[in-house]
């Protein structure tokens, strides 16, 4: 399945053919993504949307460069992706949060890895911190935080490291109802305010709907292949409980399940 | 009253308010002293009692056998000189080992080549326990000082180094992910994750480290010392003086206690970061 944007806005990221086998004790193997072919624009909003143990943490993980695919490959801006590195920013499930650095200590990490001279980065680190709304915890230590704000941290220690892409790994997957829902207002108000090319792989159908312009839906089920594709066109900011919303949202419901 | 925290946080603002009689009876300080007041007050009534004969001092005979001694010279040296003497075996021994099993346990979780080398040899001595070194370090060594604080070494060099390598071993992987997305190296990944990361456990080794320290103390001390607490011990019941035994107890407890609260300072210093738990 190809994407051909119609307008044509300049490709960020571009998937060819990814497969992933893993190979467990030793000599079972396990396909865990297959045939995957992802382009991603400049600026989008891309949601990967599969339900638990579908390969789309893995897809993340290579698109990161942190796994290698066993066939295919991944480029961006045209470059082959061949490692990780600073160039994509991305957000843990698990916060993974340094908890011997402070709020400060975490944002400014990777500017400090780059050689960034201490007053400059802590003056873009602050910006970043300001921009999640923490700037009265700069000096707290990740244990003193709540979740919400631990991902806030996270999110804005991948932003301070001006990624071309931000990749989300199921970021809010450990908060609680309430707090993921504010959290997912504050994704859409801090993407606003500094553009980025995004994907976020979750397996919150009405998070995806309210964050994506497309929604990349994958089978229920190993290896995880891309099972259908939607633009979602509808005006920011959007409210969850919309008529149009919720049309879809039974649409992509009733598709899930027949592969359930 | 319902026992939500905010109510808790009323609860104890009243207690401190106005002084009730259950308010007093179940006040913490209160019972702290009621602990140790029935500990000493049962200890002088089972001394005084002769429940075991003449071979338990009262309390007060033994602080004043300890008040005794740092007056007058016993075998040599005063009271500081036998304490001193012993504290320094430990501070050797115990610094010894820490300084090499540390970097040691470090270096060996961080290169595979390393690891395989050590490890071997680690594992075959390390189920050994210390005392066991007692006799044949004096066949080394003979009765000096040489013997004792490489007793204490041995002791201690094992948690020392057991916890450093652990420490490492059980960081969470994806932390590395983390510095190689932000565009970090390896030494990133050692500097930025690995040593911070193992703080906590070293100093839980430190920690464990010191209370065998003293434990081989005794041993090496009780076995053969012309000086030290381990000596007093020994020839309180040599002589027959309960009051001089259980002073050496209480001192080499008082020392033991001295040293972990150091460690503990240390650590709240080195590591600002970490979650305290009260009362450990």
């Amino acid at each position: 399945m190809t994407t051909a944007g119609t307008a044509c806005p300049p490709l960020k990221i571009h998937c060819e053919d990814i497969s992933k086998t893993f190979i467990q004790k030793g000599h079972i193997g396990v396909p865990v993504v297959r045939d995957i072919n992802l382009d991603v624009e400049e600026n989008e909003f891309l949601v990967v949307l599969g339900p638990g143990q579908c390969g789309k943490s893995t897809l993340l993980r290579i698109i990161a460069g942190l796994e290698t695919p066993d066939t295919g490959y991944v480029t961006l801006d045209g470059d082959p992706v061949t490692g990780p590195g600073p160039d994509r920013g991305l957000v843990f499930q698990g916060y993974m949060l340094f908890a011997w650095e402070t709020v400060m200590g975490n944002v400014e990490m990777g500017l400090k890895l780059r050689g960034i001279p201490k007053k400059e980065r802590q003056a873009i680190a602050r910006h970043y911190i300001k921009l999640v709304g923490l700037e009265d915890f700069e000096k707290h230590y990740p244990h003193q935080l709540s979740g919400g704000m631990k991902q806030r941290v996270g999110i804005a220690r991948a932003y301070a490291n001006s990624p071309k892409v931000m990749l989300l790994d199921e970021p809010f997957g450990q908060l609680d109802a309430q707090t993921r829902m504010y959290m997912q207002h504050e994704t859409a108000r801090i993407w606003e305010h500094e553009k980025r090319t995004v994907i976020f792989v979750t397996n919150n159908i009405d998070e995806a709907l309210f964050l994506a312009d497309r929604i990349i839906l994958m089978e229920g089920k190993l290896p995880g292949r891309i099972k259908k594709e939607y633009v979602i066109d509808f005006p920011r900011p959007r409210d969850h409980a919309h008529k149009s919303i919720l049309e879809l949202r039974a649409v992509i419901t009733a598709e899930t399940e027949l592969v359930l | 009253m319902s026992s939500s925290i905010a109510n808790e946080t009323v609860g104890t603002a009243n207690a401190k308010e106005g002084i009730t009689l259950h308010g007093f009876l179940t006040n913490t300080w209160f019972l702290y002293a009621v602990s140790l007041c029935g500990f000493f007050f049962l200890w002088d009534r089972v001394a005084y009692l002769q429940i075991f004969g003449d071979s338990l001092a009262r309390p007060h005979v033994v602080a004043q056998k300890l008040y005794t001694l740092s007056q007058v010279k016993f075998a040599g040296t005063n009271l500081a000189g036998h304490i001193w003497a012993s504290t320094q075996r430990v501070l050797i021994g115990f610094g010894l080992a820490s300084v090499i099993a540390v970097p040691l346990g470090l270096f060996m979780s961080l290169n595979q080549h390393v690891n395989a080398l050590v490890k071997p040899i680690f594992d075959l001595f390390k189920p050994m326990p210390p005392i066991a070194w007692v006799s044949i370090s004096i066949l080394w060594f003979g009765i000096g000082e040489f013997s004792k604080i490489f007793i204490i070494a041995i002791g201690t060099f094992v948690p020392c180094l057991l916890n450093a390598y652990n420490g490492i071993r059980l960081i969470e992987p994806e932390l590395y992910d983390v510095i190689r997305v932000l565009g970090g190296n390896r030494k990133d990944e050692i500097f930025q994750v690995s040593f911070p990361a193992s703080f906590p456990a070293i100093f839980a080794g430190l920690q464990i480290s010191l209370s065998v320290a003293w434990t081989c103390l005794l041993a090496a001390e009780l076995m053969n010392a012309r000086n030290g607490m381990g000596f007093l011990i020994k020839r309180g019941m040599d002589t027959h003086d309960p009051a001089l035994v259980l002073g050496g107890m209480v001192l080499i407890a008082a020392m033991a206690w001295l040293s972990s609260l150091l460690i503990s300072l240390l650590e709240r210093k080195c590591c600002p970061w970490k979650r305290s738990i009260d009362n450990l």
